[in-house]
């Protein structure tokens, strides 16, 4: 593993991706499921977050196991529908 | 990267991440291990509160009639009972704070004692989640590090392939190899604990490191989604450094000038012990009103749940029981048993040693990776260019300060509680100042000295920082050992300290050919990692 | 409580080399030789059972809540010592148990 072969921009941007890119996406997945379980909001609360911190270093062992990088973006780019699903109240009322 | 096999990418991501985080890790792990003994280290380093040989109802009592007798026109009292972990009573009075002042009273007697103030087990504890950083800058660098753990220990189950056949595989003096096999002993034996520990951790400050639920169900708003005594919001507190004071200003139009007489408190404490298990503390409020309240919160420790903020509260006069401890919903019970499992408050003696050797092993994988990282690359170092060099070389003293060096800023800083002065004014914080001198200059030692005298000599100060503290506590009190927990202690750290002394003495073996060399430093190293 | 505890050590410690000598590399280590293949499988069914009864004992200490949490600490850390002293003293380290059994026995009939 030598530090010049390591260091090239295609692995910055997996870091970078995995690191944001996974953030934003178990944020997305949290609200998301956080929105549609069928529980009282106090439980459902606690439902959801506490999946998170598995999901976070899956996304993390994704980045950098993912053959392609473009690969990896376009999953974070999942992030987008979720937060639409997870957010869809404030949505609504914003677009009201 | 070009594309390489699933194992290749996850031993690259192993391999940085590990280093990176490493001694993050380490520091982490090592002093949340020593805050498992948390109240026992605060014991120790108050050495002047007296041994008790009351029980707590009559510990109470005395403590009732010293503040009826100094405070009796206060609104609100607070008693500390002495309790198995931590035989120390102590007083405040007024509105209820973290940081309000408590005087200190002998239990035998309820008479005031001066018992010098230290930053205690507390500061290991404190360290361990926040690295004695502002605010919240700490706790999120603790949690990002949390995760790379998690990364690790993951890709750690990718790459290793013979999991099973080399469950039991240690091979000491065999240089690289040896460091291997105990890098994979205490990780995959290790295992379940590991895991546990970190995720339970992260889950202890959840909603600050992944709110998108409360941010998607409340709008962001913490306090809606909860009702009283939930351990997260009762964390944030304890993260801001302040505690919302409850609320005693209910107004002094309610009852007459008579002063009216507190129940006795003994049925009353059986009754919450009944109830909450051991109680630590009680709190008075309105005392020698006719609508006082006395509030009992239990000592952690009778069930995992963590069960901060639990309380239950009896009317002043008659003692009948007001509010019963509340029982935890059970999305809240849930959340309330992983962070319990991180806390090991319970169990007992025997379970907090199982937790406390576990932690250990843990900074004994962690280390012996880090070491590993160096050792695969000390045999040609300048094979990847220079600037790798420079930085194989800075990784090899950071290895030193942080293994080393932290072990001998902790032992240090029970040094610094009993040669500093009783009497010195923000002692707690000179007694840090100790603990992150003697850290700092490990760091300069270990880039001033060559490497394998840095090692020698830094474990030959861990370990006679450890050996010798029976010696400094004969040195500095009169009868040191009264009091079985600050002994059982010493002799922990002695045990430590002739760990250390093993290692040191191994490293110092002078064998005439390098990769000898280079074995039995291993085997010392390793035998020092698993202490 | 204590009893229970240490019962279970030395319950989940012989367990862990019951498991350990069913793999060949470590029977060869203490034995010279090489074991059958139903030398493996008994070895590794001990194993199991004497986890199995290490477990009941740690629930007899700490409850069914928190005893599986002590159980699982005092299989990993059983099998960390073992695997330190294996390398040095294989002998040792497997005929351990039996020497702890006396004082467990001795403990068990002065209660």
């Amino acid at each position: 593993m030598k530090p010049s072969r390591s260091f090239s921009w295609a692995t910055v941007s997996r870091i970078i991706a995995a690191l944001f890119g996974g953030y934003l996406y178990t944020y997305a997945f949290t609200a998301a499921i956080a929105q549609m379980l069928p529980l009282e909001p106090r439980d459902a609360l606690v439902v959801a977050t506490l999946p998170a911190f598995v999901i976070y270093p899956l996304t993390i062992l994704w980045a950098f196991a993912c053959p392609r990088p473009r690969m990896v973006w376009a999953s974070a780019g999942l992030a987008l529908p979720l937060l639409l699903i997870g957010f869809w109240p404030q949505f609504l009322r914003a677009v009201a | 990267m070009k594309p390489s096999s699933l194992t290749q990418s996850m031993s690259w991501l192993h391999t940085w991440g590990g280093l990176i985080f490493g001694w993050l890790l380490f520091a982490i792990f090592l002093t949340g291990t020593l805050a498992v003994f948390d109240k026992e280290i605060d014991v120790w380093m108050q050495p002047e509160a007296p041994v008790s040989h009351v029980d707590q109802a009559q510990a109470a009592e005395h403590a009732i009639s010293y503040l009826q007798r100094h405070h009796g026109a206060e609104s609100a009292w607070d008693i500390s009972l002495p309790t198995a972990r931590s035989p120390v009573l102590s007083v405040s009075t007024g509105e209820r704070r973290r940081n309000a002042p408590r005087q200190y009273l002998d239990p035998n007697t309820g008479e005031p004692i001066d018992i010098r103030e230290t930053a205690g087990g507390r500061f290991f504890f404190l360290f361990h989640f926040t690295l004695h950083m502002p605010r919240n800058i700490g706790i999120w660098l603790v949690g990002l590090a949390a995760v790379g753990m998690l990364v690790a220990l993951f890709s750690s189950l990718i790459i290793h392939k013979k999991f099973f056949k080399e469950f039991f595989t240690f091979r000491p003096n065999k240089g690289q190899r040896s460091w291997l096999d105990a890098h994979n002993a205490t990780g995959v034996l290790v295992l379940p604990f590991h895991l546990m520990i970190t995720y339970t951790g992260l889950v202890i400050f959840s909603l600050i490191y992944m709110p998108a639920a409360v941010d998607a169900l409340f709008d962001g708003d913490r306090e809606a989604a909860f009702g009283p005594g939930q351990p997260a919001k009762t964390e944030q507190q304890a993260a801001q450094g302040a505690r919302n004071g409850r609320s005693q200003n209910e107004g002094r139009g309610e009852g007459s000038g008579e002063l009216v007489a507190l129940t006795p408190l003994q049925p009353l404490l059986l009754q919450a012990e009944q109830a909450l298990g051991e109680v630590r503390s009680v709190s008075i409020s309105h005392p020698g009103r006719s609508d006082a309240r006395i509030e009992m919160r239990p000592v952690l420790g009778n069930r995992i749940e963590l069960s901060k903020g639990l309380s239950m509260t009896f009317a002043g006069v008659s003692g009948e029981v007001l509010k019963m401890p509340e029982q935890s919903r059970w999305a809240q019970l849930t959340q309330r048993v992983l962070s319990g499992l991180h806390f090991a408050q319970f169990g007992g003696y025997p379970m907090r040693w199982l937790y406390f050797i576990c932690g250990m092993a843990s900074c004994a994988m962690i280390a012996t990776g880090l070491v590993l990282f160096t050792v695969k690359r000390r045999r040609r170092p300048e094979a990847e260019g220079p600037i790798a060099a420079q930085l194989y070389h800075l990784a090899e003293r950071l290895n030193i300060s942080v293994i080393a060096g932290l072990s001998i800023a902790c032992a240090a800083y029970l040094w610094g509680n009993r040669l500093l002065p009783a009497e010195l004014s923000q002692r707690g914080a000179w007694e840090v100042r100790v603990f992150f001198a003697c850290w700092a200059l490990s760091l300069l030692h270990a880039c001033c000295r060559e490497r394998t005298q840095a090692w020698r000599e830094q474990l030959v100060c861990a370990a006679a920082l450890c050996v010798c503290m029976p010696l400094l506590s004969l040195a500095t009190m009169t009868r040191p050992w009264a009091e079985p927990i600050r002994a059982y202690l010493e002799l922990s750290t002695v045990a430590c300290g002739a760990l250390f002394a093993f290692a040191a003495w191994r490293i110092g073996q002078k064998k005439p050919a390098p990769a000898p060399r280079r074995q039995s430093r291993n085997v010392s190293q390793e035998l020092l990692n698993a202490d | 409580m204590l009893i229970e505890f240490f019962a279970g050590l030395l319950l989940v410690y012989a367990g862990m080399v019951a498991l350990c000598l069913g793999l060949k590399r470590h029977f060869k280590s203490v034995w010279q030789r090489e074991p059958s293949v139903t030398w493996c499988r008994t070895f590794r069914v001990c194993g199991w059972l004497l986890l199995a009864l290490g477990f009941a004992a740690c629930i007899a200490s700490w409850g069914w809540a928190q005893g599986p949490v002590g159980w699982m600490g005092q299989v990993s850390l059983a099998g960390l010592a073992l695997v330190l002293l294996m390398p040095y003293r294989p002998r040792l380290a497997t005929l351990l148990p039996l020497l702890g059994l006396p004082f467990l026995l001795s403990a068990l009939l002065l209660a």
